[in-house]
């Protein structure tokens, strides 16, 4: 195998498994600021215990994340050594900056969170809710930040041997490409946590138990999930597909599956490209649409993949499939959202099993969803690692072979099927668990001696 | 400029070892000093909500070396491939081993992960120790500074004690760190296993310091500061460390310990510096922060925003730790049986 097939692999996997915590983290953070600072301004203890509950899932989330974190810091080192070497001037500086500024904040305040209920003052205790907040977010920002910047370099200058050099942080930091696709991922995470909680409260309903709660989450959960699926789609993804459009047309020809340059571009709601005879199998076309989405004006003329090179496609199925699975599961969220918010509104929510049923079984989606939308991200990149300035094939390490890349990624295979077993278990725990149970306990930890005791 | 960045890295890389080194230690030394399935549980309840945020010193020190350095975050991290990637499954494994030892209460699931918990610990300090001693001792690197040797050449008799005294020496901060968080029996075995391993962290420290002037002849370009004054100084910490012990106060042995920890790594970076990885054999080079830094722009970019943030962790952590200080203490006599 070609070795940097092989540290793709890896890097995919291990990205992907990660990032699956953040959405957790990320999703969730918000919404426990909100009940902490509700619980300290009006005393309501069900906001109380509400935070509480969902403050032990995040740190069953947090654990994870930082944990399949640590490969993530050292992997561009490690197998895309090349890459680091000749642009760490430009990217090392928002990982340093996560590093310093987001993974502290997170990690000192959530301490708090855990251990520090009955140690602190109910206004240190909300102001370090909404810092493991802020530290949450801050880390994706810093994340994006540096995947915007290898979609679309800018502020920097091409140095020496290569190299490419920082020229400006704040362009960098302040490119439009980076907040758009920010605002994108932050919005999905909201909504990925707006479903945990609608998915759990339905659980608890159709299991006949935390009434009380389960309606708390599902209230909040719908009305927040309503307005994260609705900004998910414009104006986030409607500005970063223009982003696509204007910087990435070969990506965005991939993502439509568009083989042909048309004036009228029909969009694709579904179909199977077949990139030997370049065209789409069994499609259903909206006429003129795509033309439309992309330029705003039906009659555009969009440039399909036969205007490029074949070397300069990105895996075109790959693309096409994951864009078409994150769209098509963005449309069905908003209708979820719409209908649980109109049945919330008409007073039937509750006693609906058959939506409860819904918003149940719909807990997974949203990770399948936040999932497709980075491997449209990032496959859709190739065959670039930095867009238009290093070749992917041009940045993995030559001096660690493909045999070595494929056992260290059986390694974390199995090391990650431990973690992701954990994870399961210890969340559908603290589920079991409840938010009314667990008397008295602020933290894990704190509850465990009497476990021992026991 | 790249004098300061180096001396950020190695600062954040010795807080690394400080505060991880502990929950480390403290994994080691938990079958030595606990004798019940409930004294082991409150040994390990000292260290869990500490683990994963001490972890992430390591990780910040990933983040900042690439962007101070980043040649050598490549050079080092895809060299040393094989040993990295174990250090990172041993980092993962203990993590899941703690938090699933904490969360089950049968006790043959117990004893099994808790036996896998100081394993993979004990592991991890002997692979950090054969890393910093084959740092000072340099390595085959190519003309572009890239590690051209085998797992088995870092393997070597220095390496290997290097990977002794860091055991000792975080054995000895874990049990000062169990010293003062728990109570009872544990905390008394505690205290006597660590006036007996004493003796040994003395010798295996200065068997080591004179093994470091055999293999790596650089140590004396630093002078009489290098020769003798670090050694004093450690030497010093070490016997506070002990006198502290013998008066009970834990805070401060805890603190002598600390003391010595720094002074190993401070002598380890002031005997690489201006080197980022010495070449080997001795003498013939390396890889220098000069070559391994970004353009001088991005250096002077990013170094005052590392500086500005890490003052900001430190003014909100020990604001933090005060907070929190006082009841600690409570809900750790509050444990007593």
């Amino acid at each position: 195998m070609d070795f940097a097939v092989a540290d793709r692999l890896q890097f995919a996997f291990t990205i992907m498994f990660h990032y699956l915590f953040p959405i957790g983290t990320m999703g969730l953070a918000p919404f426990i600021a909100w009940w902490v600072v509700k619980a300290w301004r009006t005393g309501d203890a069900h906001a109380d215990r509400a935070a509480m509950f969902w403050t032990k899932i995040f740190s069953v989330n947090f654990a994870a994340g930082v944990v399949t974190g640590i490969p993530m810091e050292f992997q561009f080192g490690t197998n895309w050594a090349p890459f680091s070497a000749k642009t760490g001037s430009v990217i090392g500086q928002p990982l340093a900056m996560e590093g310093v500024y987001a993974f502290f904040l997170e990690s000192v305040f959530l301490g708090i969170l855990l251990a520090g209920r009955r140690r602190v003052s109910p206004a240190l205790y909300a102001a370090s809710a909404i810092a493991v907040w802020l530290g949450s977010w801050l880390s994706g920002f810093f994340i994006v930040a540096t995947d915007a910047w290898m979609q679309h370099p800018v502020g920097y200058a091409l140095g020496p041997h290569g190299t490419i050099e920082l020229k400006s942080l704040a362009a960098v930091l302040l490119s439009p490409f980076a907040w758009w696709q920010y605002l994108h991922v932050m919005t999905a995470a909201i909504l990925a946590g707006a479903l945990i909680l609608t998915g759990t409260g339905a659980w608890y309903l159709l299991d006949r138990r935390e009434g009380e709660y389960a309606r708390r989450f599902l209230r909040i959960g719908l009305i927040v999930g309503l307005v994260a699926s609705l900004a998910v789609i414009f104006p986030t993804g409607d500005r970063n597909s223009a982003d696509v459009t204007k910087y990435q047309p070969v990506k965005l020809a991939a993502m439509e599956g568009l083989f042909h340059s048309e004036q009228h571009a029909a969009l694709a709601i579904i179909g199977m490209p077949d990139t030997r005879h370049q065209e789409l199998i069994d499609p259903i076309f909206v006429p003129s649409i795509l033309s439309y989405l992309a330029y705003g004006n039906f009659d555009a003329n969009v440039k399909g993949l036969s205007a490029y090179a074949r070397t300069e496609w990105p895996p075109v199925e790959l693309t096409y499939y994951a864009y078409h699975v994150m769209v098509g599961l963005g449309t069905i969220f908003v209708a979820l959202m719409l209908l649980g918010v109109f049945l919330l509104r008409q007073g039937s929510l509750f006693r609906a099993r058959w939506f409860l049923w819904a918003l149940l079984l719909a807990t997974p989606f949203p990770y399948v969803a936040n999932e497709a939308g980075w491997v449209v991200t990032e496959v859709g990149r190739q065959p670039w690692i930095v867009y238009g300035l290093i070749r992917t094939t041009d940045a993995a390490s030559t001096n660690v072979a493909a045999g070595e890349t494929i056992f260290t990624l059986i390694g974390f295979l199995g090391m990650y099927f431990l973690i992701g077993a954990l994870f399961l278990l210890l969340t559908l725990r603290e589920i079991g668990i409840g938010p009314s149970g667990g008397h008295g306990a602020s933290s894990t930890y704190e509850a465990s001696p009497a476990e021992a005791d026991a | 400029m790249s004098l300061l960045g180096f001396i950020v890295v190695a600062a954040m890389l010795t807080m690394y070892v400080l505060t991880d080194g502990y929950d480390l230690g403290v994994a080691s030394v938990a079958p030595l000093v606990t004798r019940s399935g409930r004294e082991r549980a409150a040994a390990m309840e000292s260290i869990g909500p500490f683990w994963s945020g001490n972890e992430v010193w390591l990780v910040a020190a990933g983040g900042v070396l690439f962007a101070l350095f980043p040649k050598a975050y490549a050079c080092a991290f895809s060299g040393f491939y094989l040993p990295f990637m174990l250090v990172l499954w041993l980092l993962m494994f203990r993590g899941i081993a703690l938090e699933l030892r904490n969360h089950f209460t049968n006790d043959i699931w117990r004893d099994f992960w808790d036996a896998a918990f100081s394993l993979s610990s004990l592991l991890l300090i002997v692979l950090f120790g054969v890393a910093i001693g084959n740092l000072i001792r340099g390595v085959p690197l190519d003309a572009d500074g890239y590690f051209t040797g085998t797992f088995a050449f870092l393997l070597n008799p220095y390496a290997l004690g290097v990977a002794l005294l860091a055991v000792t020496t975080l054995a000895q901060h874990g049990l000062m760190f169990l010293m003062m968080r728990i109570d009872g029996p544990p905390a008394e075995r505690a205290r006597r296993t660590a006036l007996r391993l004493w003796p040994a962290l003395v010798a295996l420290y200065l068997l080591v310091t004179i093994a470091t002037f055999a293999v790596q002849p650089r140590i004396f370009d630093r002078g009489i500061a290098g020769i003798v004054l670090v050694p004093i100084l450690a030497l010093a910490a070490l016997a506070i460390t002990r006198r502290e012990i013998l008066h009970g106060r834990a805070l401060r042995a805890f603190l002598g310990s600390s003391a010595f920890i720094a002074m190993l790594l401070i002598a380890a970076a002031a005997t690489m510096y201006p080197y980022l990885l010495l070449a080997y054999p001795a003498g013939t080079g390396g890889l220098t922060i000069d070559a391994a830094k970004p353009s001088a722009l991005a250096l002077a970019t990013i170094i005052p925003i590392i500086l500005a943030g890490l003052l900001i962790v430190v003014v909100y952590t020990s604001f933090v730790v005060r907070r929190m200080e006082g009841k600690i203490v409570l809900s750790v006599e509050g444990r007593s049986p």
